[in-house]
């Protein structure tokens, strides 16, 4: 079958100037997807319809939704799924796993020496001025030592391909990642539409991820705990990643609960139940830390547990992630991370930075101001794509208004050169045909004692707006089951 | 020559409605440290609740209350007798080297290290323009020029109950001139922070004389980190230094690191707080 004849891609237009993660240069379909190419040409429009308002209807079934903060409409939607999957080969997996994993330990060392001995502050490698000013670097933590030596147990790393074909970060996310939970079900929504598909590639499983967070978070347990009582902790039904909260628990097999379902007395945790309380030891929390303790941080928050901090404090209790890990989650720490992978690991960085202009230094403000047109202008204390300016997709008033935010409050600002994502065929239900969309890859990378561990997969997320090219789910973007090759 | 103190503290909450469920954290006793030493201590409370001693995320003791049964109304009482060795605060020797001395604050790793203590928190935090009016004077010591500030803050502000609370910037305070210790430490804090001097936040009890009888509430002041000396209290709310008469409970970078009460309740409604101290000292042979 000649490729160039194939009905389902026969209209799927090219921009020469995207790097497209299913043709090489020359027009030719990559050897790894050329099975799937071939395997997909055989179906026809219409059953992709029919396939695609199955796989929709399956998400709703199954309650996977979010919400969006701040959308007047508070209705759930479903993050949609595109049925068409991402395909990575071993060698180039390798990479993003070492990586992720060398990102993830050398944040924990920073992180280490920031709550400690304060060593790369004190030789200013790291500016003193961008960690202090973070709401997030918790004086209460300082000289805690986190059971197991650990703070950042979950991290969800953003890597994108850019048109030089080479993987750069964009984030690393450590406060509470989400995401995965999608990893697993885009999984199994694509098992259930096109179940034949996966007789002819052996990719790794993405079921195994629960069983090694749990069994990872056993590995940080509290001193003289032997089998461990391990709790996830939600916000709540309405916080947006609710599913995700309970899918964690469901497949761990622990308890969910919410901060009233825990008290603490002499400072150890218990867990209220039927039979009555129940000693908690390892808490997966996807609460932030200023709602995590009213006595400690936010006074008005419901959604924590009294004492918790002090009970974690005293070592009877271990929190993941640790409080405080988020001052490294600042997007301007992000920007000096070559230089803390050399600092604390003595490598050079596996994965590429995307270069960062920090508004809080003069020069850069001024190049910064002159050049945002070709620049990405982000804040660097929000999360989920909020508060980003794109700079060549704005008229001359917003780049105006830009400018003056930038200028109110210069430390808040980092800008980047506009990346361009690589795309990937992606099906499009108002034009009902293969369309190229930018993706990117958000990796989960767990922390233990010793021990760590990569999910062979990823959650591929894809901008649904022809050109744009913020991913986000928050944002109007869906995503595609990733497939990591075996060797 | 030693004096001995019998602190008493009461708290009184009424709620409109009934309390299901509720959580107090007391900081309140005083602080086991050189010079001061706590000898007894005694907590009760109207309801008998059962109460238990934790630390905040400081190290400094707590008293926790966790109340199972529904309530509206409650009263606290606690007490201690503390034993204060008297000193003489002035009781180091100056650098002899003003002009230089402050720059041995600006070195790096003296930033770092005290970082908590320099940072502006929401309640130190003073408009430059503001911070200003105090003038530094270099052909004197951060010590000298500390002992200015605190008369420059207790000038500043006139000691007023009831004018201020938890959410006032110290920028209104500056302009109102009106406040009350918390204000006067804060704002002593802010501009010591800005010009590079570590400043915590103390809270505490202060003996205002002996055979002093009636209501007064917690107080508030501050300590300076001076180098080659050590961590030296001032208290801009009377002009002096801190000496055998401050009772330390717990510092912090302000207020909120050492609120007296919180407490978390589960109920609809207002409620109204009632707090009095009363400090009693006798000098020790």
């Amino acid at each position: 079958m000649a490729s160039q004849e194939n009905t389902i891609f026969s209209s799927y237009q090219r921009d020469p100037s995207l790097f497209d993660e299913l043709y090489d240069d020359k027009g030719e379909v990559k050897r790894i997807y050329k099975t799937l190419f071939n395997l997909y040409g055989a179906h026809s429009i219409e059953d992709y319809m029919r396939l695609n308002e199955k796989a929709k209807s399956s998400f709703f079934n199954q309650g996977i939704t979010f919400q969006v903060y701040g959308d007047k409409d508070t209705q759930e939607k479903i993050f949609p799924f595109d049925l068409f999957p991402r395909i990575i080969d071993p060698e180039e997996w390798e990479v993003i796993e070492k990586g992720a994993i060398q990102r993830s330990r050398a944040l924990n060392l920073f992180l280490w020496d920031i709550y400690h001995e304060k060593k790369i502050l004190k030789q200013g490698i790291v500016p003193l001025e961008l960690i202090s000013s973070s709401e997030n670097y918790l004086h209460q933590m300082m000289d805690v030592d986190p059971p197991g030596g650990i703070y950042n147990h979950i991290s969800g790393t953003d890597i994108i391909k850019h048109k030089d074909g080479k993987y750069y970060v964009l984030e690393d996310n450590i406060r509470c990642p989400s995401g995965v939970s999608y990893v697993i079900s885009n999984r199994t929504a694509l098992k259930r539409a096109l179940f034949g598909v996966f007789n002819h590639y052996e990719a790794h499983t993405v079921t195994n991820y629960a069983e090694n967070l749990l069994d990872l978070l056993e590995t940080v347990k509290p001193k003289g705990v032997d089998s461990p009582n391990t709790v996830v902790i939600t916000p709540g039904m309405y916080n947006s990643a609710f599913y995700e909260h309970s899918y964690l628990a469901k497949t761990m097999g622990v308890e969910l609960v919410e901060g009233r379902d825990l008290y603490v007395e002499n400072d150890f945790v218990y867990m209220r139940t039927i039979k009555g309380p129940e000693k908690v030891d390892i808490i997966y929390r996807r609460i932030d830390d200023q709602f995590m303790d009213p006595l400690e941080f936010r006074a008005d928050s419901a959604l924590g547990v009294p004492g918790l901090f002090t009970a974690y404090k005293k070592g009877n209790v271990t929190l993941a992630n640790a409080p405080g890990t988020g001052v490294a989650d600042d997007k301007a720490v992000y920007t000096y991370m070559p230089e803390i992978i050399k600092y604390y690991l003595d490598e050079t960085p596996i994965l590429n930075n995307v270069h960062t202009y920090h508004c809080s230094r003069p020069e850069e403000l001024a190049y910064v101001m002159d050049h945002i047109p070709e620049l990405v202008v982000k804040p660097v204390d929000e999360a989920g794509g909020y508060g980003i300016s794109i700079g060549n997709k704005l008229t001359k008033e917003e780049i105006e208004t830009v400018k003056k935010q930038i200028k109110s409050n210069p430390r808040k600002y980092v800008a980047q050169p506009i990346m361009s994502l690589s795309v990937h065929p992606t099906y499009i239900d108002e034009t009902n045909s293969f369309e190229q969309r930018h993706v990117d890859l958000r990796t989960f990378t767990i922390l233990g004692k010793e021990r760590e561990f990569v999910l062979k997969g990823g959650l591929t997320r894809v901008a649904l707006r022809r050109g744009n090219l913020v991913v986000n789910s928050s944002q109007g973007g869906g995503s595609k089951d990733t497939w990591v090759l075996k060797q | 020559m030693s004096l001995e103190y019998k602190i008493t503290y009461h708290a009184e909450n009424q709620y409109e409605n009934p309390v299901k469920e509720a959580r107090w954290q007391f900081l309140i006793i005083p602080h086991e440290e050189e010079g001061q030493k706590v000898t007894a201590t005694h907590f009760e409370n109207s309801l008998d609740f059962p109460y238990e001693e934790s630390t905040n995320a400081y190290g400094f003791r707590t008293l926790r209350i966790l109340a199972k049964s529904e309530f509206e109304r409650i009263e606290f009482k606690a007490s201690f007798t503390v034993l204060k060795t008297a000193v003489n605060p002035f009781d180091f020797d100056l650098p002899l080297d003003p002009p230089e001395d402050l720059k041995r604050y600006q070195t790096l790793d003296f930033k770092v290290e005290h970082e908590p203590f320099l940072r502006k928190t929401p309640l130190t935090t003073l408009l430059e323009e503001h911070a200003k009016f105090f003038e530094y004077r270099g052909d004197k010591t951060v010590f000298e020029n500390l002992v200015d500030l605190n008369q420059w803050v207790y000038e500043k502000i006139f000691y007023t109950p009831g004018v201020t609370h938890v959410n006032t910037t110290l920028d209104e305070i500056v302009e109102n001139r009106h406040g009350v210790c918390q204000d006067f430490a804060h704002l002593f804090a802010a501009v010591a922070r800005q010009f590079g001097i570590p400043c915590r936040y103390v809270s505490g009890y202060l003996h205002q004389g002996n055979g002093y009888f009636g209501d007064s509430q917690m107080h508030a002041w501050t300590e300076a980190y001076l180098l080659d000396v050590g961590w030296v209290g001032f208290d801009p709310t009377n002009n002096i230094l801190a000496s055998e008469n401050h009772i330390k409970v717990a510092h912090g970078k302000d207020y909120s690191d050492c609120a007296p009460l919180k407490g978390i309740l589960y109920s609809r409604g207002g409620n109204t707080t009632s707090h009095s101290v009363q400090v009693l000292g006798q000098q020790q042979q």
